[in-house]
């Protein structure tokens, strides 16, 4: 595996990034002058200078696009710096360690200016502006929803009202973000080699930053060690190490700090929301304004994960009265990238929450309230208020197993005993709805992909696919279903990915995309192949080509197996023999062909609603814990997951990324915060002795069970998987820890479930009951 | 590099000796990866904190990137490109986490591999809760430590399997005439294919 670090070429010097350390502040003056004479130092810019060789950042998903302001993002500040992290300047030097040293002898003066970090305060009419041509901090506000929730409100039995924070946190990939850009100055043009995501629109992005034809630019992905939307495009740096490289005339490498990872932000959301219920436990209508803080606007696709959060409410349950708005506010926080889950992963939190609040007003089984509120089987394709169309599911049945697998009787009972001895167990559940593989309209959030497959003279096949792994295996399972059309075996066959030059275009990895997409394309083209190969073999058989079988490097008669010959044969007679054996079949055996899955809606309809997801996987999640009510602490005991993600081309990849992203779900639910001191509005949290993950001990074995039900809407009948686990396990967790809470009836409306803020709350409620 | 303050070292690294003249604030796990070229150990935090960097000097694990690398002067460090007795072979540690999934973007296994092994030398029949100790300075992101865990338990298996294997060729060394040993070692491979 080579990961980008790992890359040197010859003569390669290192970028260092001098960072602003004030949240919100005019620049007055930048002084190179001591950085530019430090040992090893070959080149240093300024914002000014490098806004002379670029223009802004394009957004990857432009908030104009969707009715909102947006704000040019470059590669350095420009006049003022909107972010403590926010890059300032840069050096080039022969060595990390003199690129580091020097940026520390860069002299910049700056005028600090009032800020805001905190999502509802930026709202208020005299908040610090962040761009001071807009006449607010609003990005955008959005509304979904449908039917008549003023007057199912007025009718319901029940109300309630009731909110819910959810922090600032992110993905953290072990492997940090790195480039390197290496300009050839006789050729005048870029090679971009980057732990990249999206390597194709990537390209486009830098040539429009750069002022340059994106035949100027390459961009090669190696091996990426983990990427979760961390490594979608948009960054300052990326274009920042190809300017440095044209200017300095060497190539130039930066390799982020964890300390600058873990700037990048996400899913910071604030929900006010209101449900109206009857007394069987029928929801009949719901509101939800939330604001998303997403910091200061940057190129990522960080924003639109607040987007997706709205549209995607109620999630798999049929409400028909539903009024949502979304806030989109800016703040001296760094900016957001996309983030596992994209917004979805707020929305199942929330839903899972209002149901349980739902349950425990009437004091009910909370697995009663989802039976009777989620769509049911025979009810798909069911479209819901927000425009998405779920194409199909059973999750009635993915509830039953998951009580069954769990053993819930056992463990109410279980959870009765114990509270006996004054121990606090819980069990908490989660229906989780995770739309996948999505297409963004107007932007290069693209939902088909390309693949093309070869297979040379000697049998030897190639496949080339314009999606790209982050490391959860889809490398290995298209090769998979190629070569299971191929009939040949893994040992001839293999994958390219990530190289622009090579590569069909495609948009690359996110959204659970990757087999959908580039899968089925991959299957296609395999198909192609496959014909002229059956033709072929059925002529040397000298028998009928629907009696010919592939399998196991060979072609042989069904009718007679002893009458075989090996694949890579066919395929020398089809190149060598084309005016005789082979005539009549087109050569070379390749063919690139698109996956466009059905059910997506990019024109809106009459109530101007798009479906923006052609399939949607669905879990049902169960967590056991128990609090320790003396400290706060909370000891996830089992977790249990049914899962359906349609048709499964691997179990154990599929499994893989559930069980990560459970765990990454448990990290959110009880650990996980990025926090900014609010004195200075810089961020506290800037390394894994303060931004904690889930390590092994904090988890248990995941317990995982599959449901099958095929989308109709993509040829193989997948639904994707790698987002869904983050919402669910957050839900499930925190359901369980207020279930083993309930005695206390306590409520806790921020997240994470931090022994200390479980504590605060048990404190406090036990406060309240003494007076 | 520039040599700001150079300062010359020898190492013996995966058995072979290196003489290297190095920057006084380079930490090993540099001198590892840039002077010496063996990029199979990762950077991940440079803080102790996820382990990436975990490699063994003199045969104690150590987080390379917490110590500078001319401390390890004169010192025998083992690097993820030793692991294997052969390059050909995996070993059994570095086969079951093949096995059992115990990996996905591949950054953080080099860590895990060298925990497995100091855990199991120390504890051959290790239980879950030993296991998730033994790794809990290593971070991942991908796995959910799941098929970690599984790896290491059949890790230890295996490695207990062998050693069982091993002492009964040992017994039958005792006893068994050589020619009598040979027929049996190839009656256990044609059962076993």
């Amino acid at each position: 595996m080579v990961y980008i670090d790992d890359i040197r070429l010859p003569n390669m010097h290192f970028a260092g990034i001098l960072r602003s350390p004030h949240p919100h502040a005019r620049i007055v003056s930048i002084d190179l002058t001591r950085a530019r004479r430090a040992e090893g130092v070959e080149f240093a810019l300024t914002g000014a200078e490098a806004a002379e060789h670029t223009d802004p950042i394009p957004h990857f998903i432009s908030p104009l696009a969707f009715g909102g302001k947006s704000t040019d993002v470059r590669c350095l500040a420009l006049g003022k710096v909107v972010y403590a992290g926010e890059p300032v300047a840069a050096v080039v030097a022969d060595s990390r360690q003199n690129a580091e040293a020097a940026i520390e002898l860069i002299d910049v003066e700056y005028e600090p200016l009032p800020f805001v970090i905190d999502g509802d305060e930026a709202l208020a009419a005299d908040a610090p502006r962040l761009y001071e041509d807009w006449d607010d901090n609003v990005v955008i506000q959005i509304p979904f929803g449908g039917g008549d929730p003023a007057a199912a409100f007025a009718d319901a039995e029940h109300v309630i009202e009731d909110e819910l924070q959810i922090q600032r946190y992110s993905t953290q990939p072990i492997e940090p973000r790195g480039y390197i850009a290496d300009w050839d100055k006789s050729a005048r043009s870029y090679t971009f080699y980057g732990a990249s995501q999206n390597p194709h629109p990537l390209k486009w992005v830098l040539s429009r930053a750069l002022r340059v034809k994106e035949s100027q630019v390459r961009v090669i992905a190696p091996a990426v060690g983990g990427a979760f939307g961390l490594k979608m495009h948009g960054h300052p740096e990326e274009s920042l190490v190809c300017l440095l490289s044209r200017l300095s005339g060497k190539p130039v490498k930066w390799i982020e700090d964890r300390s600058e990872t873990l700037l990048i932000g996400a899913r910071e959301q604030t929900h006010r929301f209101k449900v109206g219920f009857n007394s069987q436990g029928k929801i009949s209508a719901l509101k939800d304004h939330f604001v998303a803080n997403v910091g200061a606007l940057g190129a990522p696709p960080g924003w639109g994960m607040a987007f997706l959060t709205g549209m995607s409410i109620p999630t798999g349950y049929k409400i028909e009265n539903v009024d949502v708005l979304v806030t989109v506010a800016t703040t001296n926080k760094s900016p957001w990238n996309a983030a596992r889950g994209y917004g979805k992963e707020a929305t199942n939190l929330v839903m899972e929450r209002i149901i349980d609040l739902v349950a425990r007003s009437l004091d009910m089984d909370p697995v009663e309230v989802r039976r009777r509120n989620l769509i049911e089987s025979h009810e798909f394709p069911y479209k819901t208020t927000g425009g998405l169309n779920i194409d199909s599911g059973d999750y009635h049945a993915a509830l039953d197993k998951a009580v069954e697998m769990i053993g819930l009787d056992d463990v109410r009972a279980e959870q009765m005993r114990l509270l006996q001895e004054g121990r606090h167990l819980g069990v908490g559940f989660a229906f989780e709805l995770t739309p996948e593989s999505g297409d963004i309209p107007g932007t290069l959030v693209g939902g088909f992909d390309t693949s093309t497959v070869k297979m040379s003279p000697s049998g030897e096949v190639t496949v080339l696919t314009g999606v790209t792994t982050p490391g959860g295996g889809n490398d290995t399972s298209i090769l998979q279903i190629v070569v299971d059309e191929l009939g040949v075996t893994m040992a001839d066959a293999s994958i390219l990915q990530g190289d622009t030059l090579t590569t069909p275009y495609g948009f690359g990895n996110y959204s659970g995309r990757s087999m959908v997409t580039g899968g089925n394309a991959a299957y296609l083209a395999a198909c192609d192949i496959r014909v002229k190969l059956v033709e072929v073999a059925s002529r040397i058989l000298e028998t009928d080509n629907t009696d010919v079988e592939l399998g196991g490097g060979f072609a042989r008669r069904i009718s007679d197996p002893s009458r075989s010959i090996p694949i890579a044969d066919v395929a020398y007679t089809i190149y060598t023999l084309a005016f005789a054996t082979a005539t009549g079949v087109e050569p070379p055996l390749e063919s690139t062909r698109t996956y466009l899955p059905g059910n997506i809606q990019q024109t809106p309809d009459a109530d101007g609603r798009i479906n923006i997801y052609p399939t949607y996987s669905n879990a049902v999640h169960v967590a056991i814990v128990e609090v320790d009510i003396e400290t706060g602490k909370v000891d996830l005991q089992r977790y249990g997951v049914v899962h359906d993600c349609g048709t499964i081309i691997n179990p154990r990849f599929v499994e893989g990324q559930m069980e990560g992203a459970i765990a990454m779900g448990v990290g959110a639910a009880l650990m996980e915060h990025s926090i900014h001191d609010p004195e200075t509005g810089v961020l506290t949290t800037n390394g894994f002795k303060s931004y904690l993950m889930p390590r092994a001990s904090d988890l248990p074995m995941i317990e995982t069970m599959h449901q099958v039900t095929p989308s109709p809407y993509t040829a193989l009948g997948l639904k994707g998987a790698g987002e869904a686990g983050i919402g669910g396990a957050q839900a499930a967790v925190s359901n369980a820890v207020h279930n083993a809470l309930a005695p206390l009836d306590i409520t806790i409306r921020k997240m994470p479930l931090s022994p200390g803020t479980v504590l605060h709350a048990i404190k406090y409620r036990e406060k309240e009951l003494k007076k | 590099m520039t040599t700001h303050e150079g300062v010359g070292i020898n190492v013996t690294v995966n058995g072979e000796s290196r003489d290297a003249i190095i920057d006084v604030r380079e930490t090993l796990v540099d001198f590892i990866r840039v002077d010496l070229g063996l990029t199979g150990t990762h950077v991940g935090c440079r803080t102790g904190d996820c382990g990436a960097c975990t490699v063994t000097v003199d045969g104690e694990v150590v987080k390379s990137c917490l110590a500078l690398g001319v401390s390890a002067d004169k010192a025998e460090i083992r690097t993820i490109e030793g692991f294997a007795e052969s390059s050909e072979h995996l070993s059994i540690i570095q086969t079951a986490f093949w096995e059992e999934f115990g990996f996905q973007c591949g950054y953080c296994l080099p860590g895990m591999l060298f925990c497995t092994e100091e855990l199991l030398k120390k504890n051959p029949d290790p239980s879950e809760a030993e296991i998730r100790e033994a790794i809990d300075g290593n971070l991942c992101r991908c796995t959910g430590y799941h098929g970690i865990i599984r790896a290491v338990r059949r890790a230890a298996e295996e490695t207990s399997q062998a050693q069982r294997e091993k002492d009964e060729l040992r017994d039958e060394e005792v006893w068994a005439r050589p020619g009598e040993r040979v027929d049996r070692a190839l009656r256990g491979r044609e059962s076993e294919s």
